[in-house]
């Protein structure tokens, strides 16, 4: 990743961080609210390959986790592979990855990485975070990325402008590459 | 080259997973999580002006709307509540001496008791940023007095328990939480542990025998007494099930919260902290 990319990456979590917490933490429906930090990590595995969506998906974990009173590195451990785990979709929808069909698969990763953080924090001790709780934020989440993909797949597309994927391809601005 | 690739990017992957979990490792080490939490204080303080501004916004506008579409039930409610705070101003005049007899017991068993507690009043200005927790955010921090462990209440009944404190916010952790568990007494008898299980679902109490006479209806107010206890005398919930298990050994007791929590504009924390 350039510096050019870096400074952008840092300027949309901090952005989305703000969002977050300021605007769509009020929007609960069933007492969930939409994720955007998560979207972020999913939407960059989607634009620039799993390689950088993971390291995508680790700044923005970083970011997540300031503002929660959970165990500080779980949101980096969930975004790392759900960042990374789009990267590979990415790689595999060849011939299919129209705008349409990224913004619904990275709404989809959205969803199951909000299902994988509660499952990695039962492993570290917050049992409560299974359950009933589980299924509205998986399906609140999943509903608000289908909302939000679009402008959040933008604005990564935006961050890795003029940088290679892991196909080696550049991503060019508006739009994905190959 | 695509071997190269695929093994950089594996790499890539491993690394900051390793990462993450020195991360979360470093947060259950007591020098680290303090850094880790001066960090996330600092954050909130920084984000706290944008969330204020919003409510500020978005507050009256809601009330705006609401008001506008049910005004004529407004106009219901008011009167009915002025009705009942006359009675209240009558009752609570009658109530004084016993308040003070209880005030005067409690402290001879060196309890503490919620009367005379400085409040200090906070606006709720964001809910939870985890969709894994049930808190809120106040627009009071240490500055003005707020510390982790205070009480927290509205509308007569225990809203939860201040967790952390930055300068200018704190985070308040809901009674509904599945990790809040607030030791309490029902009516006057019994000590239980009132735990929360998660947005919209009922307080469950803790270690019920199945003898204990708990009957629906019933307030439950806090002890006072155990591990993470609060001011004693605090409404906390509402009994709303009592089931015995078919060989009468255990009593499953699920209680409503006394505050609507999903309905929080200001709140008041009781300065107040427990002993030791």
């Amino acid at each position: 990743m350039t510096g050019s990319s870096w400074a952008r990456l840092a300027l949309v979590v901090a952005i989305g961080l703000v969002l977050q917490v300021a605007v769509l933490d009020d929007v609960t429906v069933a007492g969930a609210h939409p994720d955007l930090m998560v979207l972020i990590a999913a939407c960059a595995g989607m634009t620039a390959g799993s390689q950088r969506g993971a390291i995508a998906g680790f700044t923005a974990g970083l970011a997540a986790d300031l503002v929660v009173n959970l165990p500080y590195g779980l949101s980096p451990l969930t975004f790392v592979l759900v960042g990374f785990g789009t990267g590979l979709v990415r790689a595999n929808l060849a011939g299919r990855d129209d705008e349409r069909t990224q913004a619904a698969a990275c709404a989809v990763a959205a969803g199951a990485g909000t299902l994988l953080y509660a499952l990695l924090g039962a492993l570290t001790g917050h049992s409560g975070m299974v359950g009933l709780v589980t299924v509205s934020a998986v399906v609140v989440v999943t509903a608000g990325a289908a909302v939000l993909s679009w402008p959040v797949l933008r604005s990564l597309q935006w961050v890795f402008a003029g940088s290679r994927d892991q196909l080696g391809l550049v991503v060019p601005r508006g739009g994905s590459a190959g | 080259m695509a071997a190269n690739r695929r093994t950089s990017q594996r790499l890539t992957l491993v690394m900051l997973v390793l990462a993450s979990v020195t991360v979360l490792t470093l947060d259950y080490h007591g020098q680290a999580s303090h850094a880790i939490t001066d960090v996330r204080n600092a954050v909130r303080d920084a984000i706290s002006p944008i969330q204020r501004g919003i409510a500020a916004v978005l507050h009256p506008v809601g009330d705006v709307f609401s008001g506008t579409i049910n005004y004529g039930s407004l106009e219901t409610q008011n009167q009915q509540l002025r009705r009942e705070l006359g009675e209240i101003r009558l009752k609570l005049a009658a109530d004084a001496y016993a308040s003070a007899e209880a005030g005067r017991v409690l402290s001879l068993a060196n309890l503490p008791f919620v009367a005379g507690v400085p409040l200090i009043t906070s606006e709720v200005i964001g809910n939870s940023p985890s969709n894994f927790q049930s808190t809120v955010e106040l627009d009071t921090g240490t500055s003005s007095g707020v510390g982790p462990g205070m009480p927290v209440v509205a509308n007569a009944g225990l809203v939860g328990s201040v967790v952390t404190a930055s300068s200018s916010t704190a985070t308040v952790l809901l009674v509904n939480d599945p990790t809040s568990s607030i030791p309490v007494t029902v009516g006057t008898t019994g000590l239980y542990r009132a735990v929360g299980a998660g947005y919209g679902r009922p307080l469950t109490l803790d270690y019920v025998a199945g003898s204990t006479a708990v009957h629906r209806g019933e307030l439950i107010y806090s002890s006072g007494l155990g591990g993470g206890a609060i001011l004693a005398g605090i409404p906390v919930g509402i009994v709303s099930a009592v089931r015995v298990s078919a060989e009468g050994l255990v009593t499953t007791v699920t209680a409503t919260p006394k505050v609507d929590l999903n309905d929080l504009q200001f709140v008041d924390v009781l300065e107040w902290l427990e002993p030791g």
